[in-house]
């Protein structure tokens, strides 16, 4: 027999990729939905607040930032419908109405002199969050059936890890008295507390359902 | 944070300086120096203080980066998606980067060129365009014709930085012209979406655009005559989607508003005179 007609396994050896996965087709139309959404106020936000940030360096990140936020509202807005959801903006909503409220708080900020503000919401809460849900989403989808999606998330991943440490890095500039570390820590703790009670960007389990406690021993 | 900020509410740290375009038009100053008849007023190595102006033109550009980085920042925020439609607020975004970048090259140039931000002064009448409350009439105040603008000065610039044998100005000028190139067909192109069935919409937005481009030719800045500081850059005007008829017309406003300025200069010099005597 010619070796080239030899049967070799379908998946070789390393290639671990498994099935099913954590998410219906619905399921993650919805997520993706709810990601737009909240991208995509992130992207109008930042290039708002462009014009109101009297900081240069601040005011080119957060013009550079907008796009990139900007494209992840787009590639989810693309994905809705290989999802089967033809009517893009019927999901293209928050996951229930604390979590719009928190988005509104975290575009509330706008005088000349609240910088630390509006930073701290998009990149010490926010973002994080981002990393969060998308991570969560990342590992739970099946790579063999969801793999368009694992790409965005991989590609959108780098870019949140990007944008959240040229954040996090001017806040670090900007936080200089102690004064300014309260500043950060109110602001931070009014939007946390919001957050919590949305239960995240996709609304509650945005990180999966917590399992029971486990009794040790 | 509210829709729509005025121009008054521009952020900017403690180096800028503001002024009024009125105070730089009608600064006595200007008349003694058109009376000195130096010569065209093209960009050209051969000018005196070619140099001196060439650092001032780059603070300008620069500052206009910022207002045109903030123009599109506020489209992307002030309009809902019913006025303007999601692709057209990604297009915004994808500017905000452009411009930010450009902000960057502009201030490695003045970096380059021996000047620092602040040097001169900054006038905000750019981003006034970008207040219009009609995403299509801002559109067309800003990407026809402010960005439309940005290719005449960039084209200009990248030639004067090819004659005066600087290789840093005119490549970083040339990649800035290839933006603005993209910026224009965007504004185009969205005129052409947006008032497809509404032509009486389309025609103030061309009548905004072109208030503003008699703005941008600012008593003669702006041509296709030697005696203009900068030069109607038509061959990338037309791959921005610019038709030979609206060049032919811009270049006649051009010429409308250089000859405003001579007569103002005479009526000025004339009234000079008079006093004196």
């Amino acid at each position: 027999m010619s070796d080239h007609t030899k049967a070799r396994a379908p998946f070789a050896p390393w290639d671990r990729r498994g099935l099913p996965g954590l998410f219906s087709v619905e399921e993650t139309a919805r997520r993706g939905g709810n990601y737009k959404w909240a991208e995509m106020r992130l992207f109008e936000v930042l290039g708002g607040w462009v014009a109101t940030v009297p900081e240069l360096d601040v005011k080119l990140v957060l013009g550079r930032h907008a796009w990139f936020h900007a494209e992840h509202a787009k590639r989810w807005d693309e994905r809705l419908p290989e999802l089967r959801e033809m009517n893009r903006e019927r999901l293209n909503v928050p996951p229930n109405p604390e979590f719009e409220a928190f988005m509104d708080s975290v575009r509330e900020p706008e005088g000349a002199e609240l910088t630390i503000e509006k930073l701290v919401g998009v990149y010490r809460v926010l973002i994080p969050r981002f990393i969060g849900v998308y991570t969560y989403h990342l590992n739970g989808t099946s790579r063999i059936t969801d793999a368009p999606t694992i790409r965005s998330l991989t590609f959108i991943l780098q870019d949140e890890y990007e944008t959240w440490r040229d954040g996090e890095m001017l806040l670090q500039s900007l936080i200089d008295s102690p004064a300014k570390a309260e500043r950060a820590a109110r602001r931070y703790e009014t939007l946390e507390t919001l957050y919590v009670a949305s239960g995240g960007i996709a609304g509650p389990g945005s990180l999966g359902e917590q399992s029971a406690e486990v009794p040790v021993g | 944070m509210k829709k729509f900020l005025a121009e008054s509410e521009l952020a900017r740290d403690e180096r800028f300086v503001r002024t009024k375009i009125e105070d730089r038009v009608f600064d006595p100053r200007g008349v003694k120096i058109a009376q000195r008849n130096t010569g065209p007023a093209k960009m050209a190595i051969d000018r005196p203080a070619a140099a001196e102006r060439s650092r001032s033109l780059m603070h300008g550009i620069f500052v206009g980066e910022i207002q045109a980085l903030e123009g599109a920042g506020r489209t992307c925020y002030d309009f809902d998606v019913d006025e303007a439609p999601f692709a057209l607020k990604l297009d915004m975004a994808r500017q905000c980067w452009d411009e930010s970048r450009h902000c960057e090259i502009s201030i490695k140039l003045g970096d380059h060129m021996g000047t620092e931000i602040g040097e001169y002064t900054e006038s905000t009448f750019l981003f006034a365009a970008a207040c219009n409350p009609d995403p299509v009439l801002r559109l067309c105040g800003v990407n026809r014709a402010l960005e439309g603008l940005a290719i005449d000065v960039f084209s200009s610039m990248k030639e004067f930085g090819d004659e005066s044998g600087d290789p840093v100005l005119e490549f970083c000028e040339d990649w800035m012209l290839a933006d603005e190139v993209t910026h224009v067909k965007m504004g185009s192109d969205w005129l052409r979406r947006l008032t497809d069935k509404d032509p009486e919409r389309r025609e103030r937005a061309l009548e905004f655009q072109r208030t503003v481009d008699a703005i941008f030719n600012l008593g003669g800045f702006r041509g296709d005559e030697e005696e203009n500081v900068i030069q109607l850059a038509r061959r990338f005007r037309e791959l921005a989607g610019f038709t030979e008829e609206e060049n032919d017309s811009l270049s006649a406003l051009a010429r409308e508003s250089t000859e405003q300025a001579r007569e103002m200069a005479e009526m000025a010099t004339a009234a000079l005179n008079a006093q004196s005597s």
